[in-house]
């Protein structure tokens, strides 16, 4: 093992190549997984946001927002199921939005303003005033600062932006979060086929000190299974492209570790083929198969770890230059250690292609001075 | 050539390991490229396979038909403009649908028209939609003869699918072609508090004489409101294409970085451990012309056979369904990828070909031996 490390020290330049293969796949499988993050993250925020345990939709919604729809009556069974705490209303509506100075201004703001009444972490319990929002913070990429009106959608109805919260991003879309007289009224205003009467919202926020499952199935059977009621993390997998991303992804990442593993399986048969008459010696002078392996391995996971710091570096960098906006793309520190122990596992199961060859080394040969 | 023949014949598992994972690149490269294609297709191919030369906004939409919505007076400006032949109202909706007796809903994208504008341009089976409750299926999604139930709270009804067409998804969702009465009464089955339903864009043809594109100008000039845009435009500047095809670039291009890495870095470990036996080819009078030819048939024959493998990994893949995506191989695209890792893997086995080159007969007779 040693000896394998001094390797590494003396002679560091008979491993750039690899290393360099190998930082190159570390950078792939990290930038893959951020991309993953940062598309989820963005479809995801305002669910995440949500202090709720279950939400509930209408039964044929397909836990939609913009499909469902929750009447007053349906309400009070919600209401009335054993096991609830207390609930809010919450409606959307997507829109585009223009700072106030720029009213025929053709490149919008896309957003989506969600009306609530129980709220999201970030948010004041009592909702903004009529014609007030609190804006996710992604807005601020557009310049958008507290005090700035906003006119929403082709009437321009106008919102003020009261404050920011972070992190409640709904479909790629910065939120503006107000309360549902205001969503009713922006909604009526801008998308009349959609606009809902009173007492009607698109879904019902539910907490709960009992079981999140229990408590769904109580509600569907309390509203006679005119309503689907999801817990939090059921509806943000239900999320219109969620688990569809998330599994396309994770098998683009796990072929890329599959070739990580290859190339490493690759490079050290090589070197283990090179060094045959070196292992013979050793193996002559006592050493085992298992010290020589360990050596291979060690070499292979330093190779990784390296390339694993190599690709955090450059995945940062590439955080720092990718303009907001562009590509949803978002580095965080558990999708950087999940991708370096995959590059450690990576490393580490391709060398054990060496073993063979490590292991079908004779000692004899090393007196015959032919490897 | 005889040479590089046999030495890949002694050392097959090293030689067979390298084509593996050129062929492993490949395949993630098709295997995206096609995930790439469908997905844009999904994502539009409702706007890029409708029949109508030129499309008109609300300029709120941010050209996305799903949250477009003209009101009556942006419909009577656009009409006034001078150049427009013919037109018909598009209007969208999104609602849960079940398929025959299917135990689970599904999202499917209502889109009625009031004529045969903005309707698929070709049928892939079937006719065209005649009549109120019928309906144009996207074909990955229906069949002729099905008949969908449209669900809403208080109940909904049935539209028959009387033609399917291809490639005619609208944001990765089952899409269904109607009338424009049926999309009506959609929206009013969904919600019966809907005060209005206003058309959410126009479809229209220039008038002889006029291009589309000199029409899209003139409406962007005439209707401050209103966002006319040609179809090709329509699809390519719908919200999330250009970030999908980029971030697919990005993904394609570092994959394309790792391939001559790949088989710079094997080749030159092969090459170094032949160094010797280099030394002595060239001291009994090879030429480094016929070492370099070997080298080159090799990196060559490695490379085709993990194209090889490339291609019988993803050609499976072709036609299949993942996440709602048509996965679709362009023989061109593939053509153009397996020149490109040719390309690539020859560039990543120039140090290799310089090593070889710089190989000296005469240090076959020096003390060291001259070995690399």
């Amino acid at each position: 093992m040693r000896l394998a490390l001094r390797e590494l020290l003396r002679r560091p330049g008979r491993f750039v190549a690899a290393t360099a293969v190998l930082t190159a796949v570390a950078v792939l499988l990290m930038f893959l997984g951020a991309l993953l993050d940062g598309l989820l993250s963005a479809s995801t925020g305002a669910y995440r946001a949500q202090r709720a345990d279950v939400i509930v939709y209408s039964a044929d919604a397909g836990a939609s927002l913009p499909r469902s729809r929750i009447t007053a009556d349906v309400r009070s069974a919600i209401d009335a199921a054993p096991g609830v705490a207390e609930t809010g209303g919450l409606g959307s509506v997507q829109l585009g939005a223009r700072p106030e100075p720029e009213p025929d201004r053709r490149d919008l703001i896309a957003t989506a303003l969600i009306g609530y009444e129980l709220a999201p972490s970030g948010l004041p319990d009592q909702p903004p005033p009529p014609g007030e929002v609190i804006a996710d913070d992604s807005i601020e990429q557009e310049g958008v600062t507290i005090g700035d009106v906003l006119l929403l959608g082709p009437a321009r109805t106008p919102v003020t932006v009261t404050g920011f919260v972070r992190d409640t991003q709904y479909s790629g879309q910065a939120t503006l979060w107000a309360s549902l007289d205001t969503w009713r009224e922006v909604a009526g205003a801008n998308r009349p086929a959609q606009a809902l009467g009173d007492g009607t919202v698109q879904a019902v926020v539910v907490r709960t000190d009992g079981d999140p499952t229990e408590l769904a199935g109580a509600i569907e059977a309390a509203a006679d299974n005119r309503v689907e009621a999801l817990t939090l993390a059921d509806a943000i997998d239900e999320l219109p492209g969620v688990s569809q991303q998330r599994s396309t992804f994770n098998q683009i990442i796990g072929v890329t570790a599959v070739v990580a593993m290859v190339v490493v399986a690759l490079f050290f048969t090589l070197i283990t083929v090179e060094r045959t008459g070196l292992y013979g010696v050793l193996k002559a002078i006592g050493a085992s198969s298992r010290t020589l392996f360990l050596g291979v391995a060690a070499q292979a996971a330093v190779l990784a770890l390296v390339a694993t710091a190599l690709g955090v570096v450059a995945s940062l960098a590439l955080a720092a230059v990718i303009p907001p906006g562009s590509i949803p793309f978002q580095v965080t520190p558990s999708r950087l250690v999940t991708s370096g122990a995959l590059m450690l596992a990576a490393a580490v199961i391709g060398c054990v292609f060496s073993l063979r060859r490590v292991l079908r080394i004779d000692p004899a040969a090393a007196i015959g001075g032919s490897p | 050539m005889f040479l590089a023949l046999r030495e890949i014949r002694r050392g097959l598992v090293r030689f067979g390991m390298l084509a593996v994972a050129i062929g492993l690149l490949l395949f993630l490269v098709l295997f995206q490229q096609a995930l790439q294609q469908g997905l844009v297709t999904a994502f539009v191919g409702a706007i890029r396979n409708q029949s109508a030369p030129v499309i008109v906004y609300g300029i709120d939409a941010q050209r996305a038909l799903q949250g477009s919505m003209l009101t009556p007076d942006v419909e009577q400006q656009v009409l006034a403009v001078d150049g427009i032949g013919e037109h018909n109202r598009i209007g969208e909706t999104t609602l849960s649908v079940r398929v025959g007796d299917a135990a689970d809903a599904t999202e499917a994208s209502l889109i009625g028209t009031d004529g045969p504008l903005g309707q698929p341009r070709e049928l892939a089976a079937g006719r065209a939609a005649d009549g109120p409750n019928q309906a144009v299926g996207s074909s990955v999604d229906f069949a002729v003869g099905d008949m969908v139930t449209v669900l809403a709270p208080d109940g909904g009804f049935e539209v028959e699918v009387v033609g399917v067409a291809d490639d005619v998804q609208l944001s990765v969702s089952p899409t269904l072609f109607t009338d424009y009465a049926t999309f009506e009464a959609a929206v009013q089955a969904f919600n019966p508090d809907a005060a209005e339903i206003p058309a959410s864009a126009l479809a229209v043809a220039p008038a002889r004489g006029v291009e589309p594109a000199e029409l899209v100008d003139r409406i962007n000039d005439q209707v401050g409101d209103a966002d006319a845009v040609t179809r090709a435009d329509a699809a390519d500047s719908a919200p999330g294409v250009a970030q999908v095809r980029q971030s697919f670039q990005v993904i394609l291009g570092l994959y394309a970085l790792i391939v001559p890495l790949v088989t710079g870095l094997f080749f030159l470990i092969i090459t170094l451990q032949k160094a010797r036996a280099l030394v002595l080819l060239r001291a009994i009078g090879a030429r480094s012309g016929v070492l370099l030819r070997a080298l080159f048939a090799q990196v060559l024959m490695i490379t085709l056979a993990g194209i090889a493998v490339g291609v019988l990994l993803a050609l499976p893949l072709s036609g299949r369904q993942i996440g709602g995506l048509t996965l679709r191989y362009d023989p061109a695209s593939v053509a153009t990828w397996a020149l490109v890792f040719v390309a690539l893997a020859v560039v990543g086995a120039l140090a290799s070909l310089a090593r070889v080159r710089r190989t000296e007969p005469v240090a076959a007779v020096e003390p060291a031996g001259g070995a690399a």
